[in-house]
């Protein structure tokens, strides 16, 4: 199975470049068999491609430690579960996987474009296959082989990194790669429609879903790895502005930019060179971020190798990809004209002019940082570093402009907003958000970005309320509906826009929960048992800690694990226990801290167990060795993340759920949408 | 122009030299106000030389140059070091802060560079092997 693996990769490459070949070549001579065969073998390399994984996965469950890869990220002991997700444990694996992603996307966009959208086709199936081989070239040709055997089998495994064992960090590279790989469809419908010359907002409209797909996972990919960060790396943060980091927020940050500009060309026709920019800077940054990962060519708390060959292959890539892309769009610029001008700065398009400009200042911003060590070191030789203060000065203004034309774009008037229009829809927003700024001044918050937040967060919520209770007050008075069935039926009717208007909402709570983190209180102290600390919530109780004491015992895939016991009371009252540990995993010569949280809806309380005296000892259970140091936390709305994180998740459901596009339907369907896109 | 603005300052203001061990020396003899300034230096961490305060908060540790390991100093820590962390092995790791005029230098944040622990050359896992 696994050697089985190993063949279909070889042969993956050469079906893919001659496939690659047949689609252009086919679509320019007008020859259909040429372009169905290549469409065929889209099909076979993804069965390919299944086989290939397979065939690492069954290694890493058959413990096969003579090949390097499952050498170094499995052992013996190690979870089922953890072993399976070795497929993407790793640089070797993480490609393979990637590819596999890419080419089932492939498959989906071939599939279900297999009779309409035909003159699109040959040159999408043909990008798409030629990046498919771009990855297996890499995969066989720069040392990353996942099937490289070593020249005898080690008695066990090194084991995965004890960090990395985390549910969350299970699903976030899968997620984000998800992302990174469905906006290759976008990418290659874009090619194509500069190859042919169609460039009206066909390629768009085709897209639409997959754009938002990709947009979807790569928000979600980027939340679950804040998880993973809160959860595991034991210090209550969950952002760190590591080149890593950054490299998955890039991709997202040019995404949603062109997922709001491709409205304006929709709606007015304008914007097509700059989205057709947007969509080529977009994929080369998935790119990118899939090389950062993966290269260790910046330093960072996540980059697991040094491979200058295949950051060399990878640069030349991009650096080839972006010289066509350009020399394509200059070639059609006579057709990318635009078809209106901006009439107004009070404007929709405006409004989505601004926060398009905004996203690309930050995602330059950000990827100026994360360069920078680079770029100083090149020129003068001495490299300097800006840090997590450069990255939070620049965004934070930006992200709270942001903040803001979120609760305006939705409402303000194409073309040109009118007085009425400006006073009937911002005046209560407005209002509310100024009361509560002002509530929380008067409760004694002095944080002043955290007022703003909490303000402009305040604005926006309004804001799309407003436009639910209106739309639904609309719906329920002319089909005579019920509010709740009105309600429902008017997402149904523009999931689009309803549905974008709930992943606002999620966004927002987002907004609100980094803007919390402004009141997080931490408290360090070092305990004998029956000694306790007590914190102070922001919110006015006191939690109070009592150190009850260490126990040990070995655990699966651990030497050791020792767990300190704290009782937990809230003014007085008893509410529970909460508890963190030290664990010794036997393929591991450092312990690891595993923090303990109880969640609240405002509010997390979360426990760190610093060190330990005596750690051996505890190991031991030696009831002398109990004296240990903690660290404890009150981070405030932290909770509100991941809460976000959901309503995005149901917003994005919506938006992109296929629409029961039935005849029957379709005259009422229509009267709906120009009933809920209409603005007063 | 704004977004430039915030960039420049942001820059300027939280810009900071990573330097080796070496570096660092030469430009303190240079310039001796580089002592008030705070840079990030990566260096190898000595094999057990890591010891802690009695209060149990206080990290000591000392610090060398990967290619002359004359060029040491000792280095103080106030907070949590990260799990990585441990003076058993040879292990680099890149300290941020300010070289004190006593010779000690007053680390805000430790990181280790632990390459090596996330994937190993085959060699190295042979090397396991064979021991």
């Amino acid at each position: 199975m696994i050697q089985l693996g190993e063949y279909a990769l070889w042969i993956a490459l050469p079906i893919s470049i001659v496939g690659a070949v047949l689609a252009f070549w086919g679509g320019a001579k007008r020859r259909g068999d040429l372009v169905l065969a290549s469409e065929l073998s889209v099909y076979t390399v993804f069965f390919l491609l299944i086989l290939t994984s397979i065939g690492i996965v069954v290694a890493f469950l058959t413990d096969r430690f003579d090949y390097w890869y499952v050498a170094n990220y499995s052992n013996r002991e190690l979870d089922t579960y953890f072993k399976v997700s070795g497929l993407w444990a790793g640089q070797r694996g993480s490609l393979v996987f990637w590819v596999l992603l890419l080419s089932l996307f492939s498959v989906v966009a071939t599939y279900s474009n297999r009779f309409k959208n035909r003159e699109f086709m040959p040159n999408v199936v043909g990008v798409l296959l030629t990046i498919t081989g771009f990855f297996l070239l890499v995969l066989l040709f720069a040392d990353v082989n996942p099937f490289e055997k070593m020249p005898f089998a080690p008695a066990d495994g090194r084991g995965l990194n004890p960090q990395l064992q985390n549910y969350w960090m299970t699903i976030h590279p899968p997620t984000l790669y998800l992302g990174f790989t469905a906006f290759t469809v976008p990418f290659a419908f874009a090619v194509s429609a500069l190859l042919n010359g169609r460039l009206d907002t066909r390629w768009i409209v085709i897209t639409r879903r997959w754009i938002l797909l990709s947009w979807f996972f790569l928000a979600n990919g980027i939340i679950f790895g804040m998880r993973w960060a809160y959860e595991e790396l034991g210090w209550g943060g969950f952002w760190f502005w590591d080149p890593v980091e950054n490299a998955s927020l890039l991709p997202w940050l040019t995404a949603t930019a062109f997922l709001h500009s491709i409205q304006i060309q929709e709606n007015r026709g304008m914007l097509k060179i700059w989205n057709m920019g947007l969509v080529v800077a977009t994929f080369l940054l998935t790119i990118f971020a899939t090389f950062l990962t993966r290269s260790g060519l910046i330093e960072s708390v996540h980059t697991f190798a040094e491979n200058t060959k295949i950051a060399f292959i990878f640069l030349t890539f991009m650096g080839a990809v972006t010289v066509a892309c350009i020399m394509l769009i200059v070639w059609r610029k006579p057709m990318l004209q635009s078809e209106r001008q901006i009439e107004s700065y009070l404007s929709r398009e405006s409004a989505f002019l601004f926060n398009n400009v905004i996203f690309l200042a930050a995602a330059f911003a950000v990827m100026f940082g994360t360069l920078f060590p680079l770029i100083t070191e090149g020129i003068t030789g001495q490299t300097i570093t800006v840090g997590p203060p450069y990255f939070n000065m620049i965004n934070l203004p930006l992200g709270l402009a942001l903040l803001a034309l979120m609760g305006i774009g939705p409402v303000i008037a194409w073309r040109k907003a009118s007085r009425r229009n400006l006073v009937k829809n911002f005046v209560t927003p407005t209002i509310v958000g100024i009361s509560v700024a002002l509530c929380f001044y008067l409760l004694g918050a002095r944080q002043i970005m955290a007022l703003v937040t909490f303000g402009l967060s305040a604005f926006v919520m309004t804001v799309i309320v407003v436009e639910f209770i209106k739309g639904t007050k609309a719906r329920s008075r002319i089909e005579g509906e019920g509010h709740l069935v009105a309600f429902f039926h008017l997402i149904g009717r523009n999931r689009r826009r309803w549905g974008g208007y709930i992943v606002h909402v999620g966004v927002v709570l987002v907004f609100t929960a980094f803007a919390g983190a402004a009141f997080d209180r931490e408290l360090i102290q070092t305990l004998e048992p029956g000694e306790s600390v007590t914190i102070e919530s922001p919110l006015g109780h006191n939690y109070t800690l009592t150190y009850q004491g260490l126990s040990s015992a070995r655990g699966n895939n651990l030497a050791a694990k020792t767990t300190a016991l704290m009782a937990v009371s809230e003014d007085g009252e008893p509410i529970g226990t909460l508890t963190a540990e030290k664990r010794l995993y036997i393929t591991w010569e450092a312990p690891v801290t595993e923090v303990g949280i109880r969640s609240r809806f405002f509010e997390d309380l979360y426990l760190i167990l610093e060190s330990v005296s005596d750690l051996n000892g505890a190991f031991m259970n030696d009831p002398e060795a109990q004296r240990a140091t903690f660290e404890v936390q009150v981070n405030v709305l932290v909770g509100w993340i991941w809460y976000g994180g959901f309503i995005i998740t149901i917003g994005g459901v919506i938006t992109m759920w296929p629409s029961r596009g039935s005849q029957k339907n379709s005259n009422k369907e229509k009267l709906g949408q120009s009933l809920a896109g209409q603005n007063p | 122009m704004v977004v430039g603005y915030l960039m420049w300052t942001g820059v300027t203001q939280t810009m900071t030299y990573y330097l080796t061990p070496i570096e660092l020396m030469d430009r303190v003899e240079v310039d001796p106000t580089f002592h008030q300034v705070g840079v990030k230096v990566s260096g190898r961490l000595e094999m057990g030389s890591w010891s802690r305060d009695s209060d149990e908060l206080l990290h000591h540790f000392t610090v060398a140059d990967l290619e002359d390991e004359s060029v040491r100093f000792p280095v103080e820590y106030r907070d949590i070091l990260p799990d990585t962390f441990n003076d058993k092995e040879l292990q680099d790791v890149v300290l941020e802060g300010r070289y004190r005029e006593d010779g000690v230098f007053d680390a805000t944040v430790v990181l280790t560079k632990c390459g090596s622990r996330y994937e190993a050359s085959p060699e190295e896992l042979m090397g396991d092997v064979i021991e």
